[in-house]
């Protein structure tokens, strides 16, 4: 599904470069579910950020499902992005000013879907994150375990491949956050690739396999029965 | 997509009420401004005998004072004399030709409720209603002999016949002029040429004439200029014939010449007039005469004069200062709306569909304050009206053509406006949005 090799990302200013990500190389098969870990300012978000196409690599190979997306342009990107990946935050990023329905809306108008498909697939996943009664209500009216599945029923409209997640349950209390969890392992059943960014032990020992970024680089790459250890708070 | 972003344009619109309308304003200001001046600028520069400006042409010929050049931008008199506008008419060169100025009647109806009023009237040949295309509602002109003998008949503008005869068909009735019977033979649509290209040195923004009365009738009444009648030359000669056969010149003179061999004979014609004045001692300067196309007179003659083509610029650059206010309003409110553009990007919008986004949103906050700014251009207008007291009123107005632009200029203003906040948006790293929203 998602396969890196060599990868670099550095950022250049008048007078420093700071490299992110040195040599990074992974690969995520179809169907995975892996958790990422390592300490603050090791590169886990910048690792997120290219594998969702949001920013390009200064070097290095990704291929994408496959396909080579390292030389794209933004058009081809936004595409890629809108239909084969759903994107999990941490602070939620949902649009204030609008509903539920039109929040979950919004990938699926750059889809090019006609407002019948998108109203059903809008009330599928309402339905399945248990929010149907709620389409019309304002994210800040939701608690934030409700907007986080808001959040994933947005990502899980466009039925994409491949989930990305970064701190899912960061901002959740513990029983919002193993309600997070637990739709996130329902999700993958269904065959949905995730790739998982927390600093949580626990969650990440959840995931199928943990990779640990130390430095930009994968320092360590283990089954998920022995990461516990490994996640730095 | 595109009714897509323009609900979400309303939304934001809608989101933030204050700056919006500060936007609004802004260019609703500008383009006010703008359009107020441009309007009268654009009234001013028109050619209202553009269908015909390739066949007409105005008359100058150079008869000044020999020490000193005229006074105008080809050093030659905008008017002709009377006796050299007699001379011209016997040319039978022209396809039609005429000899006119302004002057004026005391009007009066027999045995009607109607008070005496003056007219601004023009004494001219009858070939004016052809070869200005004035339309008529009833009759017509007068008899080729009424332009050399005195005959008492007279058109009405159709705001006269209103007001003498209630728009009924007057021809065939007589009215009083300076207490002489005038049998009316025809009465013109309503007619107003703005500029008033054919008389453009005696008010270039004046109303057209109310009466139109036959060249020949100047001995009977004795009939001034009332307009300007300008001279050089001290003559002896006493009396209203004195006046006619002086220097002054008072008298404008078009005439229409169809084809290239007509311009090319009419110029040998008065290259030969002015040689045959100069043998008896007339036309002392050198051998000079102008034929200028309805369109050159209006340059000439300075219609729009260059006090308003610098207004017109300034009203431009404070347009200009009001879409850089705008640029500036927008861009705050773009930036304050960054982290929403990051999570687009991230859903799948590309940098263009962005860019889209936001420039429709400032194309509809442009259309309203382009809206806005025509009512205040017509505001405007309605003051410059108010402070000239009528002497522009038939420029203080707009037409479609000035109402399609209004909104062209909002639009392109807001584009302007919009253009640089919606590149920056759309150009942002939506990823420092992600993480830090």
């Amino acid at each position: 599904m998602l396969k890196m090799h060599n990868i670099r990302k550095s950022y250049r200013t008048d007078t420093i470069e700071t490299h992110a990500l040195r040599d990074f190389s992974l690969e995520v098969a179809e169907g995975e579910f892996v958790s990422v870990t390592g300490p603050s300012g090791s590169g886990k978000t910048t690792f997120l950020n290219i594998a969702g196409l949001l920013e390009t690599s200064t070097g290095g190979q990704y291929l994408l499902d496959g396909e080579d997306v390292s030389g794209l342009n933004d058009r081809d990107r936004s595409r890629l992005r809108n239909e084969k990946i759903g994107f999990i935050f941490q602070g939620f990023n949902l649009i204030p000013d609008l509903n539920l329905f039109d929040n979950i809306d919004v990938p699926l108008r750059y889809r090019g879907f006609n407002a019948k498909e998108r109203r059903k697939r809008i009330e599928k996943v309402l339905e399945q994150v248990g929010l149907a009664a709620r389409a019309k209500h304002l994210p800040a009216q939701l608690s934030g375990g409700q907007q986080q599945r808001v959040a994933i029923a947005r990502a899980l409209a466009g039925e994409p491949r491949f989930l990305l997640a970064d701190e899912p349950t960061g901002n959740l209390d513990s029983l919002m956050a193993r309600q997070v969890m637990e739709l996130l392992e329902f999700i993958n059943e269904w065959g949905t690739t995730i790739v998982m960014v927390t600093h949580d032990p626990d969650l990440a020992r959840r995931a199928h396999r943990n990779i640990q970024i130390v430095d930009g680089q994968v320092s360590d790459m283990r089954n998920a029965n022995s990461v516990a250890e490994a996640a730095t708070a | 997509m595109f009714g897509y972003y323009i609900s979400l344009a309303l939304r934001s619109i809608r989101g933030t009420p204050i700056l919006s309308a500060l936007m609004i304003a802004a260019i609703a200001v500008g383009v006010g401004a703008a359009m107020t001046t441009l309007t009268l600028n654009h009234m001013m520069s028109q050619n209202p005998l553009d269908r015909k400006d390739s066949v007409l042409y105005a008359v100058q010929l150079d008869g000044w004072d020999p020490n000193e050049a005229y006074d105008s931008n080809n050093q030659m008199p905008w008017q002709l004399t009377y006796k050299d506008a007699q001379a011209l008419l016997r040319s039978d060169i022209p396809t039609h030709q005429i000899a006119m100025h302004r002057t004026g009647f005391t009007v009066e109806k027999d045995n009607s409720d109607l008070r005496p009023f003056t007219a601004d009237t023009r004494a001219t040949t009858r070939d004016f209603f052809t070869l200005f295309d004035v339309p008529f509602i009833y009759g017509g002109t007068w008899n080729a002999d009424a332009d050399k003998s005195p005959v008492q008949q007279v058109v009405l503008s159709k705001e006269t016949n209103d007001k003498l005869f209630d728009g009924e068909n007057s021809v065939g009735k007589s009215i009083s002029l300076n207490g002489e019977p005038f049998t009316v033979v025809g009465v013109i649509d309503h007619w107003n040429p703005v500029p008033k290209v054919y008389d453009l040195n005696n008010g270039p923004f004046n109303d057209s004439e109310e009466l139109y009365i036959p060249f020949g009738l100047h001995r009977r009444f004795e009939m001034y200029s009332w307009g300007n009648t300008n001279g050089w030359k001290n003559d002896d000669s006493e009396g209203y014939e004195g006046f006619l056969q002086s220097e002054n010149i008072w008298i404008q003179y078009w005439v229409q010449l169809d084809t290239a061999e007509q311009v090319e004979q009419y110029r040998d014609f008065l290259t030969g007039y002015i040689r045959q004045q100069k043998e008896q001692g007339r036309f002392e300067r050198p051998l000079k005469f102008g034929l200028s196309h309805p369109s050159e007179w209006l340059v000439l003659n300075e219609a729009l004069r260059d006090d308003n083509r610098v207004l017109g610029w300034l009203s431009l650059a404070f347009l200009l200062v009001c879409v850089v206010n705008a640029v500036a309003l927008l861009l705050a409110k773009f930036l304050r709306k960054a982290p929403e553009a990051g999570v687009r990007r991230a859903l799948g919008a590309s940098r263009n569909a962005v860019f889209t986004q936001h420039l429709i949103e400032s194309a509809c906050i442009g259309i309203t304050g382009g809206l806005f700014g025509i009512l205040l251009a017509i505001l405007g207008l309605q003051s410059v009206k108010h402070l000239a007291m009528g002497y522009i009123d038939q420029l203080a107005y707009m037409d479609w053509q000035m109402v399609l632009a209004a909104i062209g200029l909002a639009i392109l203003a807001s584009l302007l406006a919009g253009a640089y906040p919606a590149w920056r948006i759309s150009r942002t790293n939506p990823s420092i949005y992600l993480k830090t929203q």
